[in-house]
């Protein structure tokens, strides 16, 4: 038995190392994509002028020295923090809803002793949901809700939000399924309704691990705002495509400023935040 | 003297085995029985046939005269049965208090429940179940930073709380030391007299359950082996209860 | 109300949790609730898209453009891999410092490469895309060093905090048979770590696919950029198709990464 598991891993790597080298082969041959027309004088003009414009060096009058630039990106900053603070909560709500039939403990009734028909049934279609949810990118979410909401913060929560509502469902549903169901299970024998069961024995089990796992979700969906911003998802990101596609660079570094800073303060936070309820 | 179980032909079958073969019985109420019997022989494959955790393959459980099938509402349930173990009840991450009141819940809606969670409702049931446990000092100590003997304690706690009628015990004091162990016993009998509760309760150790218990009924094979008073049981009959089968 | 019910220890994540949930609330106020949230004909446009869903345009045309958009997402993504694996290797290492013997300039190398990793790590793959293709152009060079680099530093970091992590008994027992810094490296620390590793990395293999589809954002090819034309022509039953493809290649690499996970962790 041993030996065919080393196979399949040690076959995987072997396809993986595969996968790669096809995948240059495919980038240099096919596409003929070539490594050193890349650093041709013509791109390294362009390139030096790309950051020499970043830095505003050149300019007359470079966006970080004005304070209404600043203050513009400080709202700018608050608005995608909001978006973040509201996508996270969006997606936990609708995460913590639907995740209780979507653990393999409560399908097949070995956590509440109650076995319903249709265990694996909502097993199936509550998992179902959460792939694709999760295998469609933020942005390509955002895209579609752009066309149906006008822009601004709320259509990029919502995208943010469907994207990571399956990631914290799995996450959510992986940490039910460690539970030990034994104390949920005597509570059921005390009299405990389905309610009362989730409060009193999952809950007190699961949170911790529920609230990491928001935490680091958050510091994730931080990063992301910037990229639902470019197809006009407010905040930061609809700024930084409207520089850009303005050639303001002086703006941009602005923004990538407050980006990181905004990306930084957010990481910090969800460390403090974690720490404090180990 | 009312009956409160009562058993007829029951038989647990599994696929590959039989745990229980056509057991009849009937307990009264407020006695104290004893299970014994060596491991395997189907003294919790039975406690959990009549806490209704596991359904019968043959045969009929009466409580107070009625099939235990039709008290599926497990809330009602809760007021007639109620089942300590060995360990592990309790949700370790609470503070005692609320796995205390847990006995309430089957009493308790969802609001007061939540609001519970914030402010213990019904406290006095919670005080009073401890200082007879003999707890009163770690109401709001976290659950499992107790020790296993005070966590059986406060199994015992809950129970007091839900007060049902009738008491299954699932190797209550396996874990424990002996003194640990008597302690517990003690209490556990003591209040099955004080509230006037039926008790089953299955031990390994022949001596607790003739100490404490009135009647001992001896599972063998999945079969009752003796079914006596405690004073009557012979130690030859424990030997031969307890002796392996001779592979001829 | 008893003095001890309201000692701290008991509460500190109910009260976290409030607090996260007032965060939200306060967040929900920034939003102007009104009907000018949604476009005029949003509605009607969501029904259209969503009537899309079960009818994916399957012609053979967009069934082959759909497949080697797929082969150019996934190809962008493994080469982008490749080189953060690279990079994750040696910043993981240095800024793991174990193979700097204690003293000043371990003090300072730590800092210097994890600090490196977190700037790496910080940037999303976008707007690295964006930095990328205003510098070079549209190359799928653009593409794969915008995946390189953020995914490089996520590698590296964990893969350093794995080394980190790791009990110092059997290290210390190479050291003690002789073994210099880079031998315990070799033969201690790197066995320790493979499975780990190996299985994260397969994880953020399936990311990275999800990157590199949406790289297509910035102008380069792949199932991302075909989604947007389609978008742009109002043909919903195209996006879907796309869609379909670029699910069922996460699905693929997601189902692979759990059977190698299962069977590394042993």
């Amino acid at each position: 038995m041993k030996k065919y598991k080393l196979s399949f891993v040690t076959a995987s790597v072997y396809a993986l190392l595969l996968l790669m080298v096809g995948s240059w082969v495919s980038i240099f041959i096919v596409e003929k994509a070539s490594l050193t027309l890349l650093f041709t004088e013509k791109n390294l003009f362009y390139a030096s002028k790309f950051f020499k414009g970043l830095l505003g060096i050149d300019e007359e009058s470079p966006a970080y020295l004005h304070a209404e630039n600043w203050k513009n990106a400080l709202n700018l900053t608050f608005e995608t923090l909001m978006m973040s603070v509201m996508a996270t909560g969006f997606a936990t709500i609708a995460a913590f809803l639907t995740v209780v039939p979507a653990a393999r403990n409560v399908a097949d009734g070995s956590l509440t002793l109650v076995k319903k028909w249709h265990g694996w049934l909502s097993f199936g279609m509550v998992r179902g949901g959460y792939i694709f949810s999760r295998a469609v990118p933020e942005l390509v979410w955002a895209m579609i809700i752009i066309f149906i909401f006008k822009p601004g913060v709320l259509p990029g929560a919502i995208a943010l939000a469907l994207h990571n509502f399956g990631i914290l469902g799995k996450l959510f549903a992986e940490v039910i399924e460690d539970l030990d169901s034994r104390p949920v299970r005597n509570l059921s024998s005390s009299g405990a309704g389905r309610f009362q069961l989730f409060l009193y024995g999952v809950l007190p089990a699961a949170l911790p691990r529920f609230l990491t796992y928001i935490l680091y979700r958050w510091e994730v969906i931080m990063r992301t705002t910037i990229v639902v911003g470019f197809v006009g998802a407010g905040g930061l990101g609809q700024q930084f495509k409207l520089s850009m596609s303005f050639f303001h660079y002086t703006d941009i570094t602005l923004l990538l400023f407050f980006y990181l800073a905004l990306v930084f303060a957010a990481d910090y936070i969800s460390e403090k935040a974690r720490i404090f309820i180990k | 003297m009312q009956e409160a179980i009562s058993l007829k032909q029951i038989s647990k079958i599994y696929e590959r085995k039989i745990a229980l073969s056509s057991l009849s019985f009937t307990v009264n109420k407020g006695e104290l029985v004893a299970l014994i019997g060596p491991s395997g022989a189907g003294k919790t494959t039975l406690l959990n046939l009549l806490a209704a955790i596991l359904p019968p393959s043959q045969g009929e459980i009466l409580i107070d005269g009625h099939p235990l099938s039709e008290l599926m509402d497990h809330k009602k349930r809760a007021k007639k049965i109620g089942i300590i173990r060995q360990q592990y009840d309790l949700v370790g991450e609470l503070p005692v208090i609320h796995n205390v009141l847990a006995g309430r819940l089957s009493e308790w809606g969802l609001i007061k429940s939540l609001l519970s969670m914030l402010i213990p409702q019904d406290k006095e049931y919670a005080s009073q179940a401890l200082r007879r446990v003999g707890l009163t000092d770690k109401l709001y100590e976290k659950t499992s930073s107790l020790s296993g003997g005070e966590q059986q304690r406060v199994a015992l706690a809950r129970l007091l709380v839900q007060s049902p009628e009738i008491v299954l015990a699932d190797e209550p004091v396996a874990s424990l030391d002996p003194a640990r162990a008597e302690d517990v016993l003690d209490l556990l009998v003591k209040i099955a007299l004080e509230e006037k509760q039926t008790l089953i309760a299955s031990l390994h150790s022949v001596e607790y359950a003739r100490k404490y218990f009135d009647r001992l009924i001896a599972l063998k094979d999945g079969e009752i082996f003796f079914d006596l008073p405690a004073s009557s049981v012979t130690d030859d009959q424990i030997k031969s209860l307890y002796r392996l089968k001779e592979i001829s | 109300m008893d003095k001890r019910w309201l000692s701290f220890e008991l509460h500190k994540r109910k009260i976290l949790t409030l607090i996260l949930s007032l965060a939200f609330i306060m967040s929900l106020f920034s939003v102007e609730w009104n009907s000018e949230l949604i476009h005029s004909k949003g509605l009607e446009t969501a029904k259209q898209i969503a009537t899309a869903f079960f009818t994916p345009d399957l012609s053979g045309d967009i069934l082959i453009l759909a497949m080697e958009s797929s082969w150019t997402t996934l190809s962008y993504a493994a080469a982008g891999m490749s080189l953060a694996i690279i990079i994750a290797f040696f910043y993981g290492i240095l800024a793991s410092g174990i193979v700097v013997s204690e003293g000043n300039i371990k003090r300072y190398i730590r800092p210097f490469f994890r600090g490196q990793l977190g700037f790496m790590r910080a940037i999303h793959e976008l707007v690295w895309a964006w930095l990328f293709v205003a510098s070079i152009g549209l190359s799928p060079y653009a593409a794969i060093f915008a995946l390189a680099i953020p995914y490089g530093g996520i590698l590296g970091r964990i893969f350093a905090d794995m080394l980190e992590d790791i009990s110092p008994e059997p290290i210390k027992a190479l050291e003690a048979a002789g073994a210099s810094k880079l031998q315990a490296l070799w033969y201690g620390y790197l066995p320790l770590v493979r499975a780990n590793i190996t299985s994260y990395a397969m994880y953020r293999f399936e990311c990275a696919v999800r990157s590199s589809a949406i790289m297509s954002f910035v102008g380069i090819g792949g199932l991302g950029y075909q989604i947007q034309l389609s978008l742009d022509d109002l043909h919903y039953d195209e996006v879907w198709t796309f869609v379909y493809f670029l699910i069922a290649l996460v699905i693929v690499i997601d189902l692979w990464s759990n059977q190698l996970r299962k069977r590394l962790v042993q």
